[in-house]
């Protein structure tokens, strides 16, 4: 069964029978019954099926001697039939009838109600049974609802209803929602004598929009949104009447009222071997084509040569009514291959050439992991949905609002993130509560500015480590180097965010745009100390670089010299570099910080920085002298420009 | 209009005279570049100006506004900085340069006290096991030509329901449950549409794959998340058969999985695909003998896929008759919880080292 497409999801034995239990994808409605399900297998094993019987006897008296009908929404209600059987008994149904109703899940209820659920899993095709005498008028009108009417359904749920739901309703009232529930007031009770029974089609998107709006979902309804064979009525009113006869001893009055708009047509659909053939990637005559299609009830037109293409080629058929879901070639491919079965299809080994080249963004998202992972962070995948707390809503990278969810399922996941690093808090704090105390972890992924129409969505790399700040800055340094990224950073204060301390918090600046946030992060103040950073991911895809050139290696010395200077407090060291960068020596290859000290002999308010600056050039070998002019220039630019004295120097030769 | 970004400069100017401490500045700032500020109202009154000075206008209004942003964050920079030095502590200086890693620093010699979990690695870290999956199917698929392609994940009901050939009040939505924004945006239910995106720009033939994040209101449990990965694939040129997606997809279950894995196709149904498949492996937990995993069947379901329906040809205007094409659809968390035996889809989001460390 699996293999033709019906999967058994299980099987349960009751008493001396099994039940099973059978998944019907949405284009299947006609394998919502049990012929439907037989039929399949027919089609599998290669057997026929055998229908349930529908002969009855009934009176003299005419049908339409006892009721009337109108159907003023035809398109709505294509197909409208009602038929009366008078004088029965309401009683429980049979024991076989309870049994199997009760294995599929339905609540057994009285031998009336009974027979119409029990029809409806044998046919597919629901019906509903009225309490005649209760309909006003002895009339059925299927029409819109009218604004201020109202109706109570079987299951005591009470709705409003509107012009664009329609209803079955007798000559006052409606007394059916049509195709999703009947009317408390008319159901069929102990004390009912006469019944009509109704078995018509809904337009199918009719009924789910009126079933979404009524908040009421029923087996009835679920099968006519899906589509009912709308050639299938007659046999599931004339089965259940022929039942109710048999169970509740009814006098059936003669005939039927049946109303229905236009003669269904079968359609007409002309499969070419070829395709059928190209597509699957077979080489199958026709006769297993025509055979598998019989097998499925298809009336092959074709068998005979007509016109000029070889009947060889192409098969002319016609779909039986059920199958609403086959109107074009390519379905009666499917067809022939779930029959043929997938597995028998081959499998080709050969694939043509094309080339596939990374991009720079799969080429950059590469790089990045490998680095990070390679000094020892793990990754995070964190959700993209999130509560709308002060934390989670920080936003670093524009000034509006997060983007809501219109219909959350829960309050903690209503709105689409902003930034990233609130989540790796809490990732933090998750490995921290879990005995984890060391964690360095990032994230890639996407955070969603909303935009004007559609929202700018910015993927980030965010990453937070139990490391100082510096240490932190010196992984980011050393990943944009890695990125071929050589133009230099800016690293200026800000001050604009709760998730980083005031005094450790930067934004990072690369040329004129903003590479992204750095800080301590403040939400763990109290319990541990991580850094953590926000980047434009796709700033740092634009900014890569991975060509290379070689740089002949000098044959020369460097010259190193280390230098201490006394500063102001507030002096910081991206001024000291910049000033030296000014001095604009052509043979100074490299200036490197390595110490801040503040103590006794440091006056207060001051502090004195070390470092090193390296001469070298690649054509020849430094004097001592020029590296000492060099220096000096450098120093005197460093006293005019930050008031910078040197404190002690030393040669390094 | 011009006289007033004059006077407004010159108020500017005076006012920047005039403050003392950090306070001031931040008002300033809220006072000028705010939401609400003076230089958003200019910015208000563009399209009520005679179209012919609206760009000469508009560039001034910005060039204020670069001026002012810069003075305010200069004076914002002073102004912290002496604040926090007149309380007498020392400034971190966050222009100092990183430290750089080097083993000789970073190794320490001295035995570290046995955390708990001792198969937590502290070199290297680890790839998110999700990531790693997305890697493998990366990797199988570059080799057979399929470019990797991204699609943004707030979506347009066409490109999620209709171009797909899921219509408005079709039965087969109620299959898609999805969060939706506002009109008609939502979060997507599903990556095939990105299918949609690529085939608008792009004549055949193609072969992408679309890994990434997709949603749907599910209820958090063992099995289901309300975010999850897919990745998407698609083949689109002349002559391409079922039977290539069955070549196609065995490879890449063989290699994932391993060669000795069994492959089943399954007839299903999706509206984009016709016809359509689902795709079982043997249950690696009882070989097909049948088990929890599998419920008794033998098999697990791993991914739905199909020939590309020719409605969906039909949306992007490439010829049906002349074009046939595959799809499929990989559920990354479910081929990742078979392989490893993982049995709580949630544990990919708690990020525990303890379960990172594993793969």
């Amino acid at each position: 069964m699996a293999n033709a497409g019906l999967v058994v999801a299980d099987i349960q034995s009751v008493e001396d029978d099994f039940c099973l239990d059978v998944e019907v994808t949405s284009n299947r409605p006609d394998c919502l019954g049990v012929i439907g399900i037989a039929r399949e297998v027919a089609a599998v094993v290669g057997a026929g099926v055998q229908f349930p019987e529908t002969n009855y006897t009934s009176t003299d008296i005419e049908v339409s001697k006892l009721i009337s009908i109108a159907v003023e929404e035809p398109i709505l209600c294509p197909h409208y039939t009602a038929r009366v059987v008078r004088h029965i008994t309401v009683k429980p149904s049979p024991e076989w009838m309870q049994k199997r109703l009760k294995c599929i899940g339905l609540r057994p209820v009285n031998n009336i109600v009974d027979i119409t659920n029990y029809v409806m899993m044998e046919t597919g095709q629901p019906l509903h049974a009225f309490d005649l005498d209760k309909l006003s008028d002895q009339k059925i009108i299927v029409r819109r609802a009218k604004s201020g009417e109202e109706i109570v359904a079987i299951n005591g749920a009470r709705r409003a209803l509107f012009h664009d739901m329609l209803v079955i309703a007798d000559g006052k009232r409606p007394v059916a929602i049509a195709g999703i529930m009947g009317g408390k007031d008319t159901e069929v009770s102990e004390s009912t004598r006469h019944i009509l029974l109704e078995c018509a089609q809904f337009e199918p998107r009719q009924v789910r929009r009126t079933s979404k709006a009524t908040g009421i979902a029923s087996d009835s309804s679920y099968r006519f949104e899906r589509a009912v064979d709308p050639e299938g009525v007659e046999l599931a009113s004339k089965r259940a009447v022929k039942l109710i006869k048999d169970f509740a001893e009814g006098e059936v009055a003669h005939g039927v009222i049946d109303i229905r708009s236009g003669k269904y047509e079968k359609k007409r659909i002309t499969l070419r071997i070829e395709r059928l053939n190209k597509v699957l990637g077979l080489e199958i005559k026709r006769t297993i084509a025509s055979d598998i299609l019989k097998r499925l009830q298809f009336n092959i037109l074709n068998e005979v040569e007509t016109g000029f293409k070889p009947v060889s080629t192409f098969i002319d058929v016609e779909v039986p009514s059920y199958r609403g879901d086959v109107y074009r070639e390519i379905d009666l491919i499917e067809e022939i291959a779930r029959i043929y079965g997938y597995n028998n299809i081959p499998t080709k080994t050969s694939i043509s050439v094309r080339g596939s080249v990374k991009s720079k963004y799969e080429i950059v998202e590469d790089a990045v992991r490998q680095f990070l992972i390679g000094i020892g962070f793990y990754e995070a995948k964190t959700f993209s949905i999130v509560d709308t707390s002060p934390l989670q809503s920080v936003n670093l990278w524009s000034d509006r609002v997060g983007i809501d969810i219109a219909n959350p399922l829960r309050q903690e996941e209503s709105r689409l993130r902003t930034c990233l690093l609130p989540s790796l808090i809490r990732a933090k704090i998750y490995n921290m509560n879990h005995g984890v105390e060391q964690v360095r972890i990032f994230e890639i992924a996407k955070v969603y500015l909303a935009g004007e129409k559609l929202p700018e969505e910015k993927t980030c790399l965010s990453i937070l480590a139990d490391m100082d700040y510096l240490t932190l800055k010196g992984i980011v340094e050393s990943l944009l180097v890695s990125l071929g990224i050589t133009s230099k950073c800016e690293w200026v204060t800000f001050a604009g965010s709760i998730l980083f301390k005031a005094d450790k918090s930067t934004k990072i600046q690369l040329g004129n745009n903003i590479l992204g946030y750095m800080g301590e992060a403040k939400e763990l103040e109290f319990k541990t100390s991580s850094c953590m950073v926000e980047l434009d991911l796709d700033l740092l895809v634009k900014m890569s670089n991975f060509a290379k050139y070689f740089q002949t290696l000098s044959q020369f010395p460097p010259v190193l010299r280390d230098l201490a200077i006394i500063v102001d407090e507030g002096v910081a060291w991206a001024s000291i570099e910049k000033c030296i960068a000014a001095a604009n020596i052509s043979f100074m290859t490299a200036i490197n910080f390595f110490d801040i000290y503040r103590g006794k002999q440091i006056p207060s308010g001051k502090k004195s920085i070390a470092f090193n600056l390296c001469f070298q050039s690649s054509d020849r070998t430094l004097k001592s002298e020029e590296v000492d002019v060099a220096q000096q220039m450098i120093l005197d630019s460093l006293y005019k420009t930050l008031g910078a004295e040197l404190r002690k120097q030393c040669k390094i030769l | 209009m011009l006289e007033k970004l004059e006077e407004a400069k010159r108020n500017i100017q005076r006012e920047i005279n005039s403050i003392t401490a950090l306070k001031d500045a931040e008002q300033l700032k809220i006072k000028y570049l705010g939401r609400k500020g003076i230089i958003q109202d200019f910015m208000k009154l563009i399209p009520s100006l005679p179209a012919e000075q609206r760009a000469a206008i508009g560039q001034r209004i910005n060039s204020l506004k670069t001026e002012v942003t810069n003075i305010v964050e200069e004076l914002l920079n002073k102004f912290s900085v002496e604040a926090t030095s007149k309380a007498g502590h020392e400034i971190f200086d966050i222009t100092l340069p990183g430290k750089m890693h080097s083993i000789s620093k970073s190794i320490t010699l001295k035995w570290d006290i046995k955390p708990p979990n001792s198969n937590i690695l502290h070199l290297p870290g680890k790839r998110h096991p999700l990531t790693q999956t997305i890697d493998d199917i990366k990797e199988v698929f570059a080799r057979l030509g399929f470019d990797v392609v991204y699609g943004p994940e707030v979506e347009s009901e066409y490109y999620n329901f209709e171009a797909l050939n899921i219509p408005a009040d079709h039965p087969s939505r109620t299959d898609f449950d999805t969060f939706y924004i506002k009109n008609d945006m939502l979060l997507r239910s599903q990556t095939s549409t990105v299918q949609i995106r690529v085939m608008e720009k792009q004549k055949p033939p193609i072969r992408i794959i679309a890994p990434g994040r997709v949603y749907r209101p599910d209820t958090v449990d063992a099995r289901h998340s309300f975010m999850f990965h897919q990745a998407e694939g698609l083949l689109v040129d002349e002559g391409v058969s079922f039977a290539d997606l069955r070549g196609v997809l065995n490879q890449f279950i063989k290699t994932y999985f391993g060669q000795d894995v069994h492959v089943r196709f399954r007839p299903s149904f999706f509206p984009f695909t016709e016809p359509s498949a689902e795709v079982d492996i043997s249950c690696s937990l009882c070989k097909g003998k049948g088990c929890s995993v599998c419920s008794y069947s033998g098999w697990v379901e791993i991914l739905g896929a199909g020939m590309v329906d020719p409605n969906v040809f039909k949306a992007v205007h490439y010829d049906a008759e002349k074009y046939t094409g595959f799809a499929f659809g990989i559920g990354v968390e479910r081929i990742t919880m078979l392989k490893y035996g993982i049995n709580d889809i949630r544990l990919f989001y708690e990020n525990d080292i303890r379960f990172l460390s594993q793969f």
